[in-house]
């Protein structure tokens, strides 16, 4: 009888979950959720991925840049919300992420265009990467001289900006400054 | 490691989708679960036993966990496998009676996870075994738990699907018009909040920081920008962000406003003084 009263002093611990909504705490770190519109390619999300679970390449016909997300190798550390620039991926509150029979459910890719080198053609970037920095480069207040030269620079691969690095400075003198 | 086990053809026989979905549907809402630890760091298997505390009580639907895989329908596997763990993984894996269900439970279970690349690792269970659900996180909370073994014998459906975005265009979303007629001033707050507050904390303190300087009627006045970084500091209860709007103001507000004219900023009008700083902490 004692033990009685005390449950019903304590009431239902218990969660509903899963036969009602199971709100998460704040804070709660879920499965990256990811904006295709707002990604521009620029790969610092798998740069700083400590397990790979999101990877940037080229596609096999080497036509297009692919961001890919493997929710199974995610460690929710949020290292990729912390560093992508545009706010395309962010953490949300999603924590419903088993999947069953099908592995492949746990996969999401995103195709972006490629940008091609100005003095060697090879495809290097994206083109939204280039055109969002530049779009940057207006807001900065420079003069158009200097927006030109640095638009140039940011066209060029970084292995013809290695080869031709003597040329790229007299070349591009905005770039330094 | 290249894959050596062949699943015995006696096993594969009893072992279609057919008899696993029949199985699915004879245990109904009683089935037994056996754990098995396959090198993982033990997170996994803290979360495990926090799901099957009252808080969570998955003996709502059944759940059970047992002490030896000849009585269990549910293989629960948790860890990257490791090479020592991959003979005992397959002893289990051949006890339990079929037709089995197996999890591969977190990230490590799923793919490898964090020891993806390790050189003592297979990279995950369905290397090895055939897997039937898969339930990642690194380790997966007791409300996923419940939800990968809702999925697991069908009480939920799972709500993943595959997604391929494709012609996005070219063209990059838009940068906002900087109120401080440079974007590279938001940009330096930006990294600045991040370094001092990390990415969640960094961004209130980001919208704190700008809220306060756009209250200010001229903002290229540090005078009356600290004003009102005074002001917000005053009506800020956590001490975190108060020194934090102080740093930011000294570091990257000053630095950029130099661009614009000369000011000296070791002047206390226009700078917060360490005396300042210290108040803060009383
Ligand atoms: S960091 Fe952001 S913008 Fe860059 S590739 Fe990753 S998701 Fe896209
Ligand atoms: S949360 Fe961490 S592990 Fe997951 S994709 Fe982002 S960086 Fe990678
Ligand atoms: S998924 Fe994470 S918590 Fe679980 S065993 Fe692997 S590293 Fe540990």
């Amino acid at each position: 009888m004692k033990l009685l009263d005390m449950t019903l002093k304590y009431g239902n611990a218990t969660h509903d979950y899963p036969f009602s909504p199971y709100a998460v705490p704040e804070g709660f770190r879920g499965k990256p959720e990811y904006e295709y519109d707002l990604c521009i390619g620029c790969t610092a999300c798998a740069v700083a991925c400590p397990s790979n679970a999101m990877n940037v390449e080229l596609n096999e016909a080497k036509d297009k840049l692919v961001w890919e997300f493997d929710c199974g190798r995610c460690i929710y550390c949020g290292r990729c919300d912390e560093v992508c620039p545009t706010g395309a991926i962010r953490l949300g509150q999603n924590f419903e992420t088993a999947v069953r029979f099908n592995k492949e459910d746990l996969i999401e890719t995103g195709e972006l265009e490629l940008e091609h080198c100005l003095k060697c053609n090879k495809a290097f970037t994206t083109k939204k990467l280039i055109a969002y920095c530049v779009q940057n480069f207006l807001k900065v207040g420079w003069t158009q001289e200097v927006i030109d030269e640095k638009t140039k620079y940011i066209q060029t691969c970084p292995e013809c900006k290695k080869h031709d690095a003597a040329g790229l400075i007299t070349d591009y003198k905005g770039a330094r400054r | 490691m290249s894959k050596t086990y062949i699943v015995p053809s006696d096993i594969n026989e009893l072992n279609t989708l057919e008899d696993k979905l029949q199985l699915l549907k004879d245990i109904k809402r009683s089935f037994s679960v056996y754990r098995i630890d396959c090198g993982s760091c033990n997170g996994c298997e803290i979360e495990i036993f926090a799901s099957i505390t009252p808080m969570w009580d998955p003996e709502r639907f059944g759940f059970k966990l047992v002490a030896n895989p000849r009585h269990a329908d549910i293989l629960l596997c948790t860890g990257p496998l490791t090479r020592h763990m991959y003979y005992p993984l397959l002893r289990a894996y051949e006890a339990a009676p079929d037709p089995k269900i197996v999890i591969a439970y977190g990230a490590c279970g799923c793919t490898g996870g964090i020891f993806h690349d390790s050189y003592s690792t297979w990279g995950g269970i369905d290397k090895v075994i055939p897997v039937d659900v898969w339930l990642p996180g690194c380790p997966p909370s007791p409300a996923t738990t419940i939800f990968g073994l809702a999925t697991a014998i069908g009480v939920l459906e799972q709500n993943l699907k595959r997604v391929d975005h494709k012609d996005g265009g070219v063209k990059p979303p838009v940068i906002e018009e900087s109120f401080f007629g440079n974007t590279l001033f938001e940009r330096d707050i930006v990294s600045k909040t991040k370094v001092l507050m990390g990415y969640l904390h960094g961004r209130i303190l980001y919208k704190k920081y700008v809220d306060a300087v756009k209250k200010s009627t001229d903002i290229y006045n540090p005078v009356k920008v600290k004003y009102e970084l005074i002001e917000a500091i005053k009506n800020e209860s956590d001490p975190r962000y108060k020194e934090c709007m102080q740093i930011i103001h000294n570091d990257v507000y000053l630095k950029h406003l130099k661009t614009y004219k000369s000011i000296d900023d070791t002047n206390p009008a226009l700078s917060f003084t360490k005396e300042e700083m210290d108040e803060i902490y009383g």
